[in-house]
């Protein structure tokens, strides 16, 4: 038990320096945008009439605290950061952490959901096409999975998007209808959201399945000539039942593993797909932030959160290997 | 029974030939031998070439100009035109297309309506003269097709009556552009950066592993679309063009580098190198010389099935309108007016690229597979 304890805090430990190393690149990256915080805001009200002075720049800045050094912004950052606090947008003038919220956790929910539902196909298909002969199957699980690559999700949102329009005359985006658009959280509201949130899951989980079975994939044909499957099935165990306890049971690890790496995938698309289907969540806000008003303070805030997010899960993924898979486990208890 | 011997010794030898064929082929050899043999790659190598071509000669391939300049103004988000042999009055040998007259007047409510006219035909011509391009740094007008009358849209118009046939063959060459330099970057950092990790290993590799690492764990696309964001709108386009492609070769490096790096790492302890080592050769030298060259194919093929995640992303930063703007051609560029209900209800010829698109990346998958499965030396044994 004191072993896995002392794995676990390495591994929390290394999560922590990751994020501490990212938390860097991003605030570094919010820095260099030209103009700060305080020449934005100054800026804001002179177009509102009022006359600006270099000494009002000056105090703005004090009073935000952009005239300390660089370094000492950066740990306040990140401190802050820790505590889920990111001060306020330099644009809009309101808490991110309030404006994020909700947005952000319905985001993860439909990452999340995506990769599931990526794992559910995934497994037992990859498991099936590694073990099958059959060159229909094979062949037709090969072009579903090259299609899967070829067309990344938000070229097949269009695709949707473009079909539901002409058949159906509705573009089926959006995460909520009008009335329960600002609505608190009810029984009805969820029921509106899953109504329109399996699109988008849908489309997130397109390639993330097409990438999961090709690896299912790999990793099962490659046990599945081993010797000790054969022994297996020479002691008389055979089917389904040799599958899962023997070669599914070994290609499952590196699988748990790269879970955090396929969550990374799905991030890359959810801004684009959420600027397609007019989602409104943290995808989108962080295109608002990049691409319609330079809000660097929010933008910092969504992709230090989506990173933290990956970095959650290999630690997750991490534990949860270290307790099934005997070979960690063992090398961690001694 | 002479004879049954003579036979006999052919075979042995014809055998001993192939077998010495085999043997002393160079890898090239081997990896082109493995690789001919796969149907769909094959294809797949084939479709690219000619795709490449097109895009390179895609100036005398169209017939307009992709930019503002070889607009249509009497036909935007017009219809494709497509070419037909024969209608109802009769017959002709060579292709034709209806003249279109646009027209206002009281019974149109004062809009401006297209009508097709069918009586008066205009013939396909071979190698008009048209809008001017430089090609392999020659100026020419010769195209390889047009109209003798007014202009012909294979693919349609869009809003501004650019010729959607033009944009589509010249965005091939944006993307291969675009791809081609990402790569080379992606491939300098990987070499550099994985090369240093797994050569001298120890402290070095752990601290650039951990960086590495963190690099990774960031989701890339939006971690770029920040920088993009950041480029300054007064740059001109050419220096748009060379900043996105810079984008995406550091979006490529750290899987590449990680590759790079368990290769040396497994490659550094052989007995070869430690030969080189006692001979007094010098780090660079070995790593240049007998390091890199042994797994050369391995990253050629990397490269190869990079590739079109470097167009893909390059298309949705210009999508979105990080990436690449007018008058430059791209798929994302062409495709960002596409999701305005007006588009998407009756201009739905503004897809057509994307098939163009999909089969280019299908192709590229299709033989970074091909290539990957040839160049690995054991891929025959494992089946």
């Amino acid at each position: 038990m004191f072993h896995f304890l002392q794995f676990a805090a390495t591994r929390a430990a290394l999560a922590i320096v990751t994020l501490i190393m990212v938390s860097f690149i991003v605030f570094s990256l919010m820095e260099l945008v030209p103009g700060d915080c305080a020449e934005r805001y100054l800026a804001f009200k002179n177009t509102q009439g009022n006359q600006i002075s270099i000494a009002d720049i000056e105090a703005e800045r004090a009073r935000l605290g952009l005239d300390k050094p660089y370094v000492v912004r950066w740990g306040k950052w990140i401190v802050e950061a820790f505590q889920g606090e990111f001060g306020d947008s330099c644009i809009l003038r309101v808490n991110i952490a309030q404006l994020l919220g909700e947005k952000f956790w319905i985001s993860l929910v439909i990452c999340l959901t995506s990769l599931l539902l990526a794992y559910l196909i995934a497994v037992p298909v990859g498991i099936i096409s590694a073990t099958s002969k059959s060159p229909i199957v094979n062949n037709s699980l090969r072009l579903v999975s090259y299609l899967g690559l070829a067309m990344p999700n938000f070229l097949l949102a269009l695709m949707i998007m473009l079909f539901s329009t002409v058949v159906f005359g509705d573009s089926l985006t959006g995460l909520f209808s009008k009335e329960f658009r600002d609505a608190d959280w009810s029984y009805e509201r969820v029921l509106d959201f899953l109504s329109r949130a399996w699109l988008p899951v849908f489309i997130l989980g397109w390639s993330a399945t097409a990438f999961a079975i090709q690896t299912v994939r790999a990793l099962m044909s490659d046990e599945v000539g081993k010797l000790y499957v054969l022994a297996a099935a020479a002691r008389g165990v055979s089917g389904r039942r040799l599958l899962w306890r023997y070669p599914a049971r070994h290609s499952l690890g590196p699988i748990i593993n790269s879970l955090g790496f396929d969550l990374n995938r799905i991030f890359n698309e959810l801004p684009i797909v959420a600027l397609i289907l007019t989602l409104t969540e943290a995808g989108a806000l962080l295109i608002e932030a990049l691409a319609r008003s330079n809000d660097q303070q929010l933008a910092g805030a969504i992709i230090f959160l989506l990173t933290a997010s990956i970095v959650g899960i290999n630690f997750v993924t991490d534990m949860i290997l270290a307790i099934t898979d005997p070979r960690v486990r063992r090398s961690i208890l001694g | 029974m002479t004879d049954t011997a003579t036979i006999e010794e052919t075979d042995v030898d014809v055998d001993q030939s192939r077998k010495e064929a085999y043997f002393t082929a160079g890898q090239g050899q081997l990896i082109w031998s493995r690789f001919k043999k796969q149907r769909a790659a094959m294809v797949g190598a084939a479709v690219l070439i000619l795709l490449v071509l097109s895009g390179l000669f895609a100036p005398f391939l169209t017939p307009y100009d992709p930019t503002i300049k070889g607009r249509n103004p009497d036909y935007q988000n017009g219809a494709p035109n497509i070419p037909k042999f024969w209608d109802e009055n009769g017959f002709s040998f060579r292709p034709f297309i209806y003249t279109f007259e646009r027209t206002r007047s009281i019974e149109t409510n004062f809009r401006w309506v297209t009508k097709v006219n069918r009586d008066k035909r205009r013939y396909v011509v071979l190698f008009p003269q048209g809008d001017e391009y430089t090609l392999f740094w020659m100026k020419f007008n010769t195209h390889l097709f047009g109209v003798d009358e007014g202009k012909i849209h294979l693919f349609g118009t869009d809003g501004t009556g650019k010729d959607i046939f033009s944009r589509t063959f010249h965005s091939i060459n944006t993307s291969l552009a675009v791809g081609t330099i990402g790569v080379l970057i992606a491939f300098v950092m990987a070499l550099i950066i994985g090369g240093v990790s797994g050569y001298y290993g120890g402290w070095t590799d752990s601290i650039l592993q951990m960086v590495t690492d963190a690099v990774r764990t960031i989701p890339a696309i939006p971690l770029f679309m920040a920088i993009a964001a950041f480029i300054p709108p007064e740059i001109s386009s050419e220096g748009r063009f060379f900043i996105i492609s810079l984008i995406l070769g550091f979006i490529g490096w750290p899987t590449l580098a990680r590759r790079v790096r368990t290769h040396l790492l497994t490659e550094r302890n052989q007995e070869y190198v430690l030969a080189a080592q006692l001979c007094g050769a010098s780090s660079r030298h070995i790593i240049s010389r007998h390091l890199l060259p042994s797994f050369t194919s391995y990253i050629i093929v990397d490269l190869i099935i990079s590739f079109p995640y470097m167009v893909l992303s390059e298309t949705a930063l210009s999508f979105i309108g990080l990436g690449l703007k007018e008058p430059v051609n791209s798929l994302g560029v062409m495709l960002q007016n596409v999701t305005k209900a007006d588009v998407l209800l009756n201009y739905q010829w503004n897809f057509i690229p994307v098939i163009f698109f999909i089969v280019l990346v299908l192709a590229f998958v299709f033989v970074g597979d091909g290539l990957r499965d040839a160049a690995d030396p054991y891929s025959d044994t494992k089946k």
